[in-house]
């Protein structure tokens, strides 16, 4: 009887042993997972965020995208895609992203060769502005910067930099 | 004792449970966190693959202008854009294998209608370049899996993820934007569907003049109709940047009507950038230095229609200019770059529009008014737009912008190709006959 208890005692302690291993394992499966989610939920946020400015762009008319023109449509889309509002009056979406951090690129098509290359630029002191671009890129450059939170662990912010390429579809 | 049993058979029971959770636990936890992470990394892949399609079919559409062509040119455009839209975290590019990850690009498919694309049309079969107006385009994706791979089901350790879009030409629309300030008169009014314009398929071509008083000019060799055309008055008296005006009508005849927040000279609410149809106060151009009065025929040709033709013409050359466009637009040389001429610039009046194989830089969009006005105080109203391709000269040269009566030869259309920006609707309260029965759409994804 006494030994049968010791036994089964003995299994039984084994078990808190195996628990007390399994444990932190688990508990950093679940910390990461939660982080990941955290994440991926971020970055899609923010892709879809890029997207919307790419995609609000595309239609507008009349817009100068010299680098530094300080575009008023430019501006504008950017500020809707962040915050909601196209003068950037409402909360931003993502917490700590403001306008500033989304960037936008072109590219043209080269007529006679059809590759994607640079869009002639050369108008941009004068007042003729830039060609036509026949893409628009919104990118967030030096990307959104998140930190992993996970217990006992250091883990290195994660720059999240996603991007979204559309076809111009405005006027000049 | 009998207190001594019920703890002895607890503690028995936790120890077996342990085990049992052990073993059932490890595959069920690894269950849930491939639902959290598996399962959200494959609706990510999904948002991406919706963007990059999106931005494709969307890029490919407006490359549907009707031509033996324009399937190839869609197709381009549509591998450009998804290339450049990359997914799993912005990773992966798409129609390339990475690892034991795969993704294909399926060869779009064209339809002529959307009920043929959607499959409710049973003659609605794929269309050819002259008569597709409908991209479907299906990307097919590998999501990576991480902790689904430890189960059975998902030991390839990936899963393809399928996004299929649909994007084409819209409804005719009531107000278009960016189209070229050129309009014509209606042969005939009655006509809703070419204006008496002729049989877009027939390739009819057009003398087209500057609206003059007197004996109309001659035609060109090859047209045997003519157009007389003016220019409709878009003069943006507070531009802040081309305030010059020759400058403002070069680039009109270079790129269509530019927008911007000025209102309309006209005082209609149409914006400057756009034309509506059933606009009644449309008017010739009418700014402090010029006035479009129409001139006698075959005197000089006025000023801001040769700056005007000078953009019309930068869609064939934008080096080698005629010296008239070098002095009569006032800066010429930092415009003309930023314009780039059509691919094609060899395809003559010898050809039908189907075999031209540019990009549409030569098709040019004009509003169809009932009358030409005499004078700047008479308003037009806008019944329509139809399109034209303009031509070479019959000896394969480019049209000469300095042409006394401002001729050059364009074929008429119909109205293939879909313009840059438009409403479908007549939010401008122009009185828009709704729906617009014939005219060029623009670019939407069909949901």
């Amino acid at each position: 009887m006494r030994t049968l208890r010791q036994a089964k005692r003995a299994r039984s302690g084994s078990m808190a042993i195996e628990v007390a291993m399994w444990l932190p394992i688990m508990f950093l499966l679940i910390a990461g997972t939660v982080q990941f989610g955290k994440i991926s939920y971020t970055y899609y946020t923010l892709s879809e965020i890029v997207n919307t400015a790419a995609t609000y762009l595309a239609v507008q008319n009349g817009v100068n995208f010299c680098p530094d023109a300080g575009d008023a449509n430019i501006t504008a889309a950017l500020q809707f895609a962040v915050t909601g509002t196209s003068d950037g009056s409402g909360d931003p979406i993502v917490t700590g992203l403001t306008a500033d951090m989304l960037a936008v690129t072109t590219q043209c098509i080269d007529p006679v060769t059809l590759t994607l290359g640079d869009c002639v630029l050369s108008g941009c002191s004068t007042p003729v502005g830039a060609q036509r671009p026949d893409f628009i890129t919104v990118t967030l450059p030096n990307g959104y910067i998140v930190q992993p939170r996970i217990p006992y662990l250091l883990t290195d912010p994660i720059p999240l930099r996603p991007k979204a390429t559309v076809a111009y579809g405005g006027g000049s | 004792m009998e207190r001594h049993r019920v703890s002895t058979g607890r503690r028995f029971t936790r120890g077996v449970m342990s085990i049992q959770l052990a073993v059932i636990l490890v595959p069920v936890v690894f269950g849930f966190m491939g639902f959290a992470l598996d399962l959200g990394r494959m609706y990510l892949i999904r948002g991406e693959l919706t963007q990059a399609a999106d931005a494709a079919a969307l890029a490919a559409a407006a490359q549907l202008i009707g031509t033996g062509t324009s399937l190839d040119h869609a197709g381009a455009v549509a591998t450009q854009a998804l290339t450049l839209n990359k997914y799993n975290f912005g990773s992966l590019t798409l129609g390339q294998d990475s690892g034991n990850l795969t993704s294909t690009v399926n060869d779009p498919a064209y339809f002529a209608t959307v009920a043929g694309a959607t499959g409710t049309d049973p003659s609605g079969a794929s269309a050819d370049g002259t008569t597709a107006r409908h991209i479907q385009l299906t990307v097919t994706a590998d999501a990576p899996l991480l902790f689904f791979s430890l189960l059975s089901a998902g030991a390839s350790r990936k899963t393809p993820i399928a996004v299929q879009v649909l994007a084409g030409v819209s409804a005719p629309l009531c107000t278009a934007c960016g189209i070229e300030p050129f309009a014509i008169a209606a042969k005939d009014i009655s006509d809703t569907v070419n204006f008496g314009l002729g049989d877009p398929a027939g390739d009819v071509h057009y003398t087209f003049y500057y609206n003059c008083t007197g004996t109309a000019p001659t035609f060109l060799p090859n047209s045997g109709q003519s157009a007389a055309y003016t220019i409709i008055n878009r003069y943006d008296a507070a531009s802040t940047t081309v305030t010059e005006e020759t400058d403002q009508l070069f680039r009109l005849g270079a790129a269509g009507l530019a927008s911007s927040t000025t209102p309309n000279p006209t005082g209609s609410p149409v914006p400057i950038g756009c034309v509506g149809i059933g606009d009644t106060v449309e008017a010739v151009w009418n700014s402090p230095s010029f006035a479009a009065v129409p001139p006698t025929c075959a005197s000089r040709l006025p000023a801001l229609a040769l700056a005007a033709l000078c953009g019309l013409y930068s869609r064939f050359d934008n080096q080698t200019p005629p010296d008239a466009c070098t002095t009569g637009v006032t800066n010429y040389t930092a415009l003309s770059a930023a314009y780039q001429p059509d691919s094609d610039i060899t395809t003559g009046q010898g050809d039908l529009y189907s075999a031209y194989q540019g990009s549409g830089r030569r098709v040019i969009t004009v509003p169809v008014v009932n009358a030409l006005a005499p004078n700047t105080a008479t308003p037009m109203t806008v019944l329509g737009f139809r399109q034209f391709l303009v031509q070479l000269a019959a000896d394969g040269t480019f049209f000469n912008p300095s042409d006394p009566n401002g001729r050059f030869v364009a074929t008429y259309i119909g109205s293939p190709m879909p313009v840059k920006q438009g409403y479908i609707d007549d939010r401008f309260g122009q009185s828009c006959p709704a729906p617009v029965p014939s005219g060029p759409g623009k670019v939407v994804l069909h949901r």
